[in-house]
């Protein structure tokens, strides 16, 4: 006889591991025979247990076929069902495994990504590498570094590779619970590298500036705070509008100064915001170049042009240049600096 | 067609079958449903077989001691197992000749 007890009592023990999902009196009532029935079974011919009935794994799932274990004598309904929707999954992600293999050129899927195997084995090892230089809160990019060093990076890279390449070939061999850990490593694994590729990605694409917005478009105006108007008379002009070219309203400065109500006017195309600062006074009463008097004092009625709306008058010639009086230094007598 | 397939809907009258004519322990029913000329069956199907029907109570066991090897579990048919032979051999006879009538009416040889 050349199978020994220990081999059986190894044997028995795989397969009732792998019956490990039926409830417990289930399981003994199948295997409670099952290592006379092997010592049996070596009496008959040579070989080892494994050689005469294939892996305890097969050899359970036939004996749990065969058995009606899952349709049987006490899995709790929940169980069952959760059987049931396991099975009804696979089935279903079998079909699909096979209709959409043409797509890809395959008979099914996982045919198309058998051969990918080492290639995600290669991936696996670089994210591996990533995450340790993460966890151990050095700054990476897409390389891996240690100590800030590239170098030590790659060669730590180089060892991740190699041990997801050996842990990919010893896989398939592996059986029970390693292999379920190996795969519930590999779901939170591939759950934590995503994350951190994301925020990989977040540096690599943001330069350092990138966050700031641009709220005025040309910087040259950033310090306008209030826009002045002065009309040919060097009069300010209330509640002026400027438009552009295509007639959208020019938006400057902001309103710094409480209105009559004692708030903060709202932005608006009216200029200026607060007429009391207007940096020129009115003009000196007489001046002889003036064809008209102005109107006395700072309640000044809106200057005719004031309210018209400049789109016909084609209001790309700067508003500052249409009072060239208004300009400091020039022309003595007409405007007076207020400040 | 895959006979594995067809093997489980008769494994249970194969086994119950086997029984009738003598007890026999697990690896030897196994021989003898083989011999019979169902090779392509499984040790670990006759295996649960044997258990499923010993649980629904038709099958009796006793236990043959032995000098050169291990001991042995002999199963035997009780009176619900031979009941339960004789009606699904009665299922099985009624299926197989209206199988063979449907495959005959249509020209296909044995």
């Amino acid at each position: 006889m050349t199978v020994t007890g220990q081999e059986i009592t190894d044997y028995v023990g795989r397969v009732r591991a792998a019956l490990a999902d039926l409830p417990p009196t289930v399981r003994d009532e199948l295997t409670e025979d099952l290592p006379e029935h092997l010592a049996e079974v070596a009496a008959e011919a040579d070989g080892t247990l494994v050689d005469r009935l294939g892996e305890p794994e097969a050899y359970a799932a036939e004996l749990r076929a065969a058995a009606g274990a899952e349709a049987g004598a006490g899995p709790g309904r929940r169980g069952r069902r959760l059987a049931a929707a396991q099975a009804r999954a696979a089935t279903q992600l079998r079909a699909l495994d096979t209709q959409l293999g043409p797509l890809l050129g395959q008979s099914s899927v996982s045919e198309f990504l058998r051969p990918l195997r080492p290639a995600w084995w290669l991936l696996r090892g670089w994210l591996a590498a990533l995450v340790i230089a993460v966890v151990l809160q050095e700054p990476s990019g897409l390389l891996p570094r240690l100590d800030g060093s590239v170098l030590a990076g790659l060669f730590l890279l180089a060892g991740t590779v190699l041990a997801s390449v050996w842990l990919g070939r010893r896989a398939p061999g592996l059986r029970g619970w390693p292999r379920r850990l190996l795969r519930l490593g590999t779901a939170a694994f591939l759950i934590f590298s995503f994350a951190m590729l994301v925020n990989v990605d977040q540096h690599a694409s943001s330069d350092q500036f990138g966050s700031y917005q641009e709220v005025a478009v040309d910087r040259r105006y950033d310090r306008i705070e209030d826009v002045f108007v002065y009309d040919q008379e060097g009069r300010l002009v209330r509640n002026a509008q400027l438009f552009d070219q295509n007639g959208v309203p020019i938006r400057l400065g902001w309103p710094s100064c409480l209105d009559a109500s004692g708030t903060v006017p709202a932005p608006r195309n009216a200029y200026p915001y607060c007429p009391d600062r207007a940096p020129f006074g009115p003009p000196a009463p007489a001046v002889p170049t003036l064809n008209a008097p102005p109107a006395p004092g700072a309640s000044v009625a809106p200057a005719p042009g004031a309210s018209v709306a400049p789109a016909p008058s084609g209001s790309a010639t700067p508003a500052p240049t249409v009072s060239p009086s208004a300009v400091p230094g020039e022309s003595t007598p007409t405007p007076v600096p207020t400040r | 067609m895959d006979t594995t397939q067809l093997l489980k809907g008769v494994l249970d009258l194969a086994v119950l079958a086997v029984l009738k004519e003598e007890d026999g322990y697990g690896y030897d029913i196994l021989r003898r449903l083989r011999e019979a000329g169902l090779e392509e069956v499984g040790d670990a199907s006759v295996y649960g077989t044997l258990r499923r029907l010993f649980a629904a109570g038709l099958l009796t066991t006793y236990v043959v001691p032995s000098e050169s090897g291990p001991h042995r579990k002999y199963y035997s048919l009780n009176a619900a197992g031979r009941d339960q032979l004789t009606r699904s051999g009665k299922t099985w006879r009624s299926f197989a000749t209206t199988m063979d009538t449907l495959l005959d009416d249509r020209g296909m040889a044995a």
